[in-house]
């Protein structure tokens, strides 16, 4: 089946990407602080003088605390921690260097260890001698298969994906959907406007953010009603009417704020695209409820089947008995839906709206519809192949960030990914 | 799908392909392991790790003064011992902000931003303050509260626009005349530009009222070539005696040249531009503008690059640094190679 070889491409891309992504990965926390100290002990013996350095990140303080802990077993040892930035190191080690004056070693968090001030410390100061750096040894591991990587890839991809699912229904329909990039802006548009001209702005209480929300989906599921009617009682090309909509939409979201960005949003309003109450981004898990509810209906119900059976044969589908243009409305009207949503999320994410949001989102989206095994031509595909395409596009794109590759070659690898998979298509087709 | 017959072949095909592909994507981090662990991997000892990494994000990369930006900040960052990783954001803020979460995944140790959209970036900063990685910003500035940056590197595009008053007020003369802005006002470099340019003009119309310079109208020139053509023709349009048009960039001012060409008043109207890319410089020597106040991208890659070795160094770092323009006429493009 055709998600069973995309599900495989996937699962090879991933692994490529694992072992080209192979690095040293420096431990963080207590476990490091304890093993500077050991380290300096093993070394210069208990009466080592050292100096604990480290930025002043989430977890600084696990690393000084693990430090002190493993120090406090050899009470002769003189030492002294700086936590914040290369000036304040610098501050100390210029104190140590007139008030101590040698030092065996600089203990360093790996932050801090490349940071010039400590790698040019001799020179600095030569009251100091010359200092040991030391900083804790990593362990060989994909930078690809981080945890937080991973939840990056799905948090980033979230946006695309649900727009996606509206997407997928109406390629199966047989249409396309060139308004959704569009939509996405506006409904984020919508929704901020909302918020900060008539619910408080920073102050805006749960209720109000509900509402502007609704407001920016329900409009753009409005206007996709609206495309879908023109689509089935007009006979209109969808190709066109969307791209009419396309540019009303965008023309629409930036005359609402004069091309300006809105960013007055509560702190909390970021839950959505931010939050992770669940060990996995809200978004991520909002995504993927879509999908199995989507899924659901195209393989559960009678509207699923409806559209699966005009997406093959629109005459026969109406010969059939099956109302047709109902259910072309239906299907752009969920797409509409499904870009308000993925509005909603960005505006979250981003914790602002700009007229430009989802700027050529139609192309990602509609590609990882594709990607997914969908048929242009309509009449087959599936929900899960198009989440693993739009998971393929994000995997590749952040696998190409992380090996560094230049971002014009990029563009090319992703095209020649899209080409691969019509390819793929047309193979199964015959 | 369909049949059992097509679906087993379409199973051998596809299979052999992904195998293909997944070759090339093996053969490709074979090479990547070698060169990230260099000689003597292995060994626990602080000299023998990695480079140090710094990402880039720029606006875009199809602009070439982005480009040399980040050449700059390559080559400046590479002889300090640096890895330098730039990407372009494509003018795309949600792009830009996975691209900041890329570069904390990967463990760099500064961040270097030309925002998309100053608002929209304020997150992906955070997440990068809280990280305790210094982000520092080049060309575009992000003055939002709520977010730390060590350093913002920037052309003094109002005194830019001063020195293209400057420039106008000089090509006129004693005649002064009708002038027109071809703006691109959702960009604060170009509202700066624009207040400079009229602060001076002002200034100058109360000193010489004999030569007074009349801002006749000031259209939206996108900052592109295509829209300046249009905006242009319908300015020659409203105002047909017009004599002279500043133009927030040279995609603008080229742009701006083509109608005042098939208008057939190439002779008539004092183009002044900004920017100085060689397109720009290029124009001047054969004096289809008439002057650019140009500014200095590898500069800024260079100051940028100099504020994050102070930073690191622990030295004082400023949190503005303005590079101021040069306004660029016919006699310094004459032996300037790049205006060739």
């Amino acid at each position: 089946m055709g998600n069973a070889g995309m599900g495989l491409v996937l699962l090879l891309v991933c692994l490529g990407l694992s072992l080209a992504t192979i690095d040293r990965v420096e431990p963080t926390g207590a476990a490091a602080g304890e093993w500077l100290a050991q380290e300096t002990i093993s070394r210069f013996g208990d009466q080592a003088r050292v100096l604990l350095v480290s930025e002043a990140g989430e977890q600084s303080t696990q690393l000084a605390d693990g430090f002190s802990r493993a120090i406090g077993r050899a009470p002769a040892l003189q030492s002294g921690q700086v936590i914040g930035d290369p000036s304040d190191v610098r501050k100390a080690l210029g104190r140590w260097a007139t008030e101590h004056g040698r030092l065996d070693a600089i203990a360093c968090s790996p932050g801090m260890a490349d940071q010039l001030v400590v790698r040019e410390a001799a020179m600095l100061f030569p009251a100091l001698g010359q200092p040991e750096i030391l900083r804790p040894a990593g362990s060989s591991w994909p930078r690809f298969l981080g945890r937080q990587n991973l939840l990056n890839i799905m948090g980033q991809i979230a946006v695309i994906a649900i727009v996606a699912v509206g997407m997928t229904l109406v390629v199966i329909s047989g249409g396309i959907d060139l308004s959704v990039g569009s939509l996405v802006g506006l409904s984020a548009i919508l929704t901020a406007a909302w918020i900060q001209w008539h619910g408080g702005g920073e102050n805006a209480g749960t209720g109000q953010m509900l509402l502007g929300s609704l407001i920016g989906i329900g409009v753009c599921a409005l206007i996709g009603a609206g495309t879908g009617s023109l689509v089935a009682w007009a006979g209109a090309p969808p190709f066109l009417v969307t791209l009419g909509v396309m540019l009303i939409a965008r023309g629409t979201a930036q005359q609402l704020t004069g091309g300006e960005s809105l960013a007055h949003l509560p702190d909390r309003f970021v839950w959505l695209g931010r939050g992770a109450d669940w060990g996995i981004p809200n978004a991520v898990i909002l995504m993927l409820v879509l999908y199995g509810l989507a899924e659901w209906m195209l393989r559960g119900t009678v509207f699923g089947r409806h559209l699966l059976a005009l997406g093959g044969n629109a005459k026969a589908a109406g010969f059939a008995g099956i109302p047709v243009r109902r259910v072309q409305v239906l299907a752009y009207l969920a797409s509409g839906c499904m870009a308000g949503l993925g509005g909603v999320v960005l505006a979250s994410q981003l914790k602002s709206a700009s007229p430009t949001y989802g700027d050529g989102y139609e192309l990602m989206v509609i590609a990882a519809v594709v990607v997914g095994g969908t048929s242009l031509s309509g009449g087959q595909g599936s929900l899960l192949g198009t989440l693993i395409g739009a998971l393929l596009i994000a995997v590749i794109n952040n696998g190409m960030n992380l090996l560094g590759i230049d971002p014009f070659a990029q563009k090319i690898v992703l095209g020649c990914v899209i080409l691969l998979a019509v390819l793929l298509d047309r193979l199964r087709q015959r | 799908m369909r049949t059992t017959l097509s679906r087993s072949s379409w199973t051998r095909r596809s299979a052999g392909i992904c195998l293909a592909w997944a070759a090339l994507v093996l053969a490709g981090c074979g090479e990547g392991n070698k060169a990230a662990k260099g000689p003597g991997s292995g060994k626990a000892d602080a000299a023998k790790s990695p480079l140090p990494l710094v990402g880039v994000s720029l606006l875009t990369l199809d602009n070439p003064f982005f480009r040399v930006i980040g050449d700059t900040v390559t080559s400046e960052l590479g002889k300090a011992g640096y890895k330098v990783v730039v990407v372009s954001a494509d003018k795309d803020p949600a792009r830009q902000s996975n691209q900041v979460q890329d570069f904390l995944q990967q463990g760099a140790r500064a961040i270097i931003l030309s925002p998309c959209e100053a608002k929209a970036v304020v997150p992906a900063i955070q997440e990068a303050n809280k990280k305790a990685v210094p982000v520092f910003t080049v060309d575009i500035p992000c003055r939002e509260d709520g977010v730390k940056i060590v350093s913002q590197v920037a052309t003094d595009n109002l005194g830019g626009g001063r020195e293209a008053a400057k420039g106008m007020i000089e090509a006129l003369g004693k005649a002064g005349g009708k002038v027109a802005i071809l703006h691109f006002k959702q960009a604060e470099s170009c509202r700066l530009r624009v207040q400079g340019f009229r602060e001076v003009i002002e200034a100058h119309n109360q000193a010489n009222p004999a030569a007074k310079i009349d801002l006749v109208t000031e259209l939206e020139g996108g900052a592109a070539k295509d829209v300046s053509f249009k905006a242009t023709e319908d300015a020659l349009q409203a105002h047909p005696g017009l004599r002279g048009i500043f133009a927030i960039n040279d995609p603008s001012a080229l742009g701006c040249r083509a109608a005042l060409e098939k208008a057939g008043k190439a002779d008539g109207v004092i183009l002044v531009g900004f920017d100085g890319q060689p397109e720009g410089k290029k124009a001047i020597r054969e004096g289809k503008i008439y002057a650019d106040p140009i500014q200095f991208p590898d500069r800024l890659g260079q100051e940028v690059a100099q504020a994050i070795l102070r930073h690191s160094r622990g030295e004082e770092v400023k949190p503005e640094i303005l590079i101021p323009t040069k306004l660029y006429r016919q006699a310094d493009a004459k032996d300037d190679p790049e205006a060739r």
